[in-house]
């Protein structure tokens, strides 16, 4: 099996312009690995073999387009990206045979940059859940440990990229779901400012939360796969129009140049001893650097998790509205009575925890508690937004911890609910914002786990975010490859 | 105050069935939402007397394009390939009159 699979993107891309290799080895080196990983974790709800060696090879015959981006190298998506000619599950039952009709903006531009679309990768069902637990199609496994949860709910595109079954992903972020799955399984994960990159054919959880981004071995690779799919898109109309910067040409960055911000209320969480070991290991490499670390205060960060699942719920409530077994998805054969179709395909086919949030989203949008819960979190969301522009005010970014505890064992938190909810308090408060925010390892911990910092900065300041985040690199210890046959 | 009587309501306009396999599963259900809600309790401790609720945080959204219909040829039949009942060019519903 050759060995390519190692390669960052950004290496692999510059193999391809050597012509070192071709897009065909490239792409089966990394199908070769996802065979020969993927019994273990499970990252793939599907694998487009043929079309993807077809692909590569239609693209060595025709030969190196320099004018695509990512021409010749293997990604994933994940399953709520629409894709023609696969299905489009987002791990739920209720889509488990849709093919969709339309593409994603997201897919269409990877294609037309020339990437080789190899899988549709794992997620908690609708993308609701922090640990792929909640797949209708079973969860993903932690390269790290196959014991433990990768994250979620781009729980299989961490995974993934983590096992070397490809370079890159792209993934969705609503409170935290590509940062939180790229720490625990020791990625690099990007969640852009809200707008900057389509919503179109993204299965839709939380409309006003929802941000799609990639996933990767480097900030240099997230910098490349952003280049391809950001930018303005008449099909969605919260899109933003303005015009992406430059992600790939960047003046490296002086310890000098930086002051972090810590939000206090963030790094005053109970932490598990061997994250704690590592985030203050971090911090101490970056101070010797000469990078200037202070406290600020964001002082409604507190209600976040409340203000989040309020939100989030009332959204989700409505966008799935629409699985009524009537247009598309799953109908419960047999019945007579339009409400009891209803009823009967919507509770058999959608998973408990997303008749769970939804039945939240309905109660807080009903007469009598509409004032009392989703008017008052969004006022709430208005004061965690001012916290975030005060707190940036006086310092490029905001450095805080992703998750509080390393990768969990299976069912640890799956009876206790709003424990889950709460220990997504370190990667939601930023969906509310809508800022961006970039994930990166920070170290292993005594477990051999790896521990993620994020840095959090202004809106639509991803190329600033993307250099600090490869300047910390630099800094901080690699973690090699999970210990994966 | 929240309970299995008022759940069972908002489950009716949700268009969801409680059923028991949650409580199997994942705990009781109807006691979750109670629990859950009532740490949503937490928001009367903030501040928010004339603050304008943030509901989306967009910026420089795409301006309305013109109400114009776009010809995609097949994607109709596309659409209707997808659907679990039909009757011809039609979705299929159990009667309601």
């Amino acid at each position: 099996m050759n060995q390519l699979w190692h390669l960052t993107l950004c290496e692999a891309a510059k193999g391809l312009a050597e012509g070192r290799f071709g897009a065909l080895d490239l792409v089966l080196a990394c199908l070769e690995r996802l065979k020969q990983t993927e019994p273990s974790i499970k990252a793939c709800l599907t694998v487009l073999e043929e079309e993807s060696l077809a692909y590569a090879r239609s693209l060595d015959e025709k030969g190196r387009d320099p004018q695509k981006p990512l021409w010749g190298l293997p990604v994933t998506v994940k399953d709520v990206f629409c894709l023609l000619g696969a299905p489009t599950t987002a791990g739920s039952k209720i889509l488990e045979n849709y093919r969709p009709a339309f593409e994603a903006t997201v897919v269409e531009r990877l294609k037309a940059a020339g990437a080789v679309i190899i899988a549709k990768t794992n997620l908690d069902e609708f993308a609701m859940g922090s640990s792929t637990e909640f797949s209708a199609y079973g969860p993903t496994c932690n390269p790290w440990n196959l014991e433990r949860v990768p994250g979620g709910s781009s729980g299989g595109a961490a995974a993934s990229i983590a096992a070397g079954q490809s370079l890159a992903a792209m993934g969705t972020d609503t409170g935290g779901s590509i940062r939180q799955p790229a720490a625990l399984c020791g990625c690099v994960g990007l969640k852009p400012t809200y707008g900057r990159v389509s919503r179109y054919g993204v299965v839709a959880y939380g409309s006003s939360l929802d941000q799609a981004g990639p996933l990767a071995r480097s900030a240099a690779d997230c910098a490349l796969m952003l280049s391809a799919v950001a930018g303005p898109d008449g099909r969605d109309s919260t899109c933003s129009m303005r015009k992406i910067d430059d992600y790939l040409n960047l003046c490296p960055l002086k310890a000098s140049d930086l002051v972090l911000g810590l939000p206090e209320e963030l790094w005053s969480a109970d932490f598990a001893p061997q994250v704690a070991n590592v985030l203050e290991q971090a911090k101490k490499i970056l101070t010797s650097a000469g990078v200037t670390l202070k406290s600020v205060k964001m002082p409604n960060l507190r209600f976040s998790v409340a203000a989040y699942y309020i939100l989030a719920a009332a959204e989700a409530s409505t966008n799935l509205a629409r699985y009524d077994g009537v247009r598309y998805g799953y109908r419960e054969a047999g019945k007579e009575d339009l409400n009891d179709l209803y009823f009967s395909s919507r509770t058999k086919a959608l998973g408990p925890e997303v008749r769970r949030r939804i039945l939240l989203g309905t109660f807080v949008l009903s007469s009598g508690y509409y004032d009392a819960y989703y008017r008052k979190a969004a006022q709430v969301r208005r004061l965690i937004a001012n916290d975030y522009y005060k707190a940036l005010k006086d310092c490029n970014f905001l450095l805080a911890p992703v998750s509080s505890i390393p990768p969990w064992p299976f069912g640890a938190f799956t009876a206790d609910p709003l424990t889950l909810y709460q220990l997504d308090m370190m990667t939601l408060p930023l969906n509310l914002a809508g800022g961006p925010g970039l994930s990166l390892p920070a170290g292993l911990g005594a477990d051999g786990l790896p521990v993620g910092l994020q840095l959090m900065g202004r809106a639509f300041e991803e190329a600033e975010l993307l250099n600090a985040g490869m300047f910390f690199e630099r800094l901080l210890p690699p973690i090699g490859w999970p210990p994966l046959n | 105050m929240l309970d299995e009587k008022s759940a069972k309501a908002v489950a009716e306009l949700a268009r969801l069935e409680l059923v028991d396999s949650d409580s199997h599963s994942r705990g009781n259900i109807v006691d979750d939402f109670v629990k859950i809600v009532g740490y949503m309790d937490i928001l009367a401790h903030a501040q928010t007397e004339g603050v304008d609720p943030l509901y989306c945080p967009i910026i420089e959204a795409q301006p309305p394009r013109a109400d114009e219909p776009k010809s995609r040829p097949g994607l109709a039949d596309k659409i209707l390939e997808e659907a679990p009942e039909r009757v011809g060019r039609f979705f299929a519903v159990p009667r309601i009159v």
